[in-house]
């Protein structure tokens, strides 16, 4: 490589052509992206799984043309535990990518993480306080189902809208119309709804996110 | 490929392959943001001491800023990019894509 060998003790103090340094920066800004960005993949794929198999799941507890027909307790099992996982998931892959980080960015993503607990907060307070004055069970389930899409539709929007992202603010879009069709979908087609569009576009949304990410040692 | 050693119009602060990836790393972070030392070291997989010493290179230069803050007592060392280190590397690696174009190419050259 180098004709010149003196002054060459390490390989790192070997001076580098112009060509090697235009290369080295770009390896180092792909590197740095990887390692400092958040993958949306590792938010969306697990939700994706877990609204589709848990909703899924829920719609199998009732009687439908599918002939495979679930339980209620093994329906809330699997719904439950996909929920604790994905929670999980996307609770320690925030933490960890703001983790030795300060400043702006880092505060504007700790506000929109935050988003998504006070906005449930406030959405089972809603729900709980309407249900109270009594109402018809399938318009709970519609009511809890309905509403559920409707915050995660809105909280993708502002996350399309914060990090300048037109596929995350389409998928906010996409999960609005599914959150309007489930209730009009009636139970427990709502479920389906929810399970196939929610999740489906979810794990769409991950696999486009999976492959859109810069990768270790890529070919530039 | 003739440039092998020292190209007269490459800013030397810059111009060495520790140092380059250090303002490379810094620059992916938003403006106004810093990073710690042990999460830039573990990003650039470099030794501390080392790390340390192109730093030191870095913030004479003024090219980065360097400030020591606490948490819970224990001392954490922030790094971010300056304003003029910023520009530096952008002015780098537009004096690079020069170099590297045909002169007869040149817009105007």
């Amino acid at each position: 490589m180098a004709g010149n060998e003196t002054g060459a003790r390490f390989d790192e103090d070997r001076p580098l052509s112009a060509g090697e340094s235009l290369a080295l920066i770009e390896q180092q800004q792909n590197e740095a992206q990887r390692r400092l960005g958040v993958n949306p993949a590792l938010f969306y794929g697990p939700w994706g799984a877990a609204y589709l198999l848990g909703f899924g799941s829920i719609f199998l507890t009732y009687p439908t043309l599918f002939p495979l027909r679930l339980p209620g307790a093994v329906a809330a099992v699997i719904t439950g535990v996909l929920f604790a996982a994905a929670t999980t998931v996307s609770v320690v892959t925030g933490v960890r990518a703001g983790r030795g980080l300060r400043g702006p960015s880092q505060a504007a993503g700790a506000m929109y993480g935050w988003s998504w607990t006070l906005g449930f907060c406030a959405l089972t307070a809603v729900n709980i306080g309407v249900t109270r004055l009594g109402l018809p069970d399938d318009a709970v389930t519609l009511l809890w189902s309905g509403s559920s899409l409707l915050l995660v539709g809105v909280l993708y929007l502002a996350a399309g809208a914060m990090w300048q992202d037109r596929f995350q603010y389409g998928l906010g879009v996409w999960m609005l119309v599914s959150a309007a069709f489930s209730v009009f979908a009636e139970v427990p087609g709502n479920f389906a709804v929810v399970s196939l569009a929610g999740g489906g576009g979810l794990l769409l949304a991950a696999g486009y996110f999976a492959l859109r990410h810069p990768r270790p040692a890529a070919s530039a | 490929m003739s440039a092998i050693g020292s190209i007269p119009e490459l800013d030397p602060v810059i111009h060495a392959q520790a140092r380059l990836r250090v303002m490379v790393a810094l620059s992916a972070l938003a403006t106004g943001d810093q990073i710690t030392f042990p999460r830039l070291q573990q990003l650039l997989e470099m030794s501390a001491g080392n790390l340390s010493t192109h730093l030191r290179k870095l913030e004479d230069a003024d090219y980065v800023q360097i400030t020591k803050a606490h948490q819970r007592r224990t001392p954490i060392t922030y790094v971010a990019l300056t304003h003029s280190g910023r520009r530096a590397l952008e002015d780098y690696t537009a004096v690079l894509r020069r170099l590297l174009t045909p002169a007869n190419d040149r817009p105007g050259g």
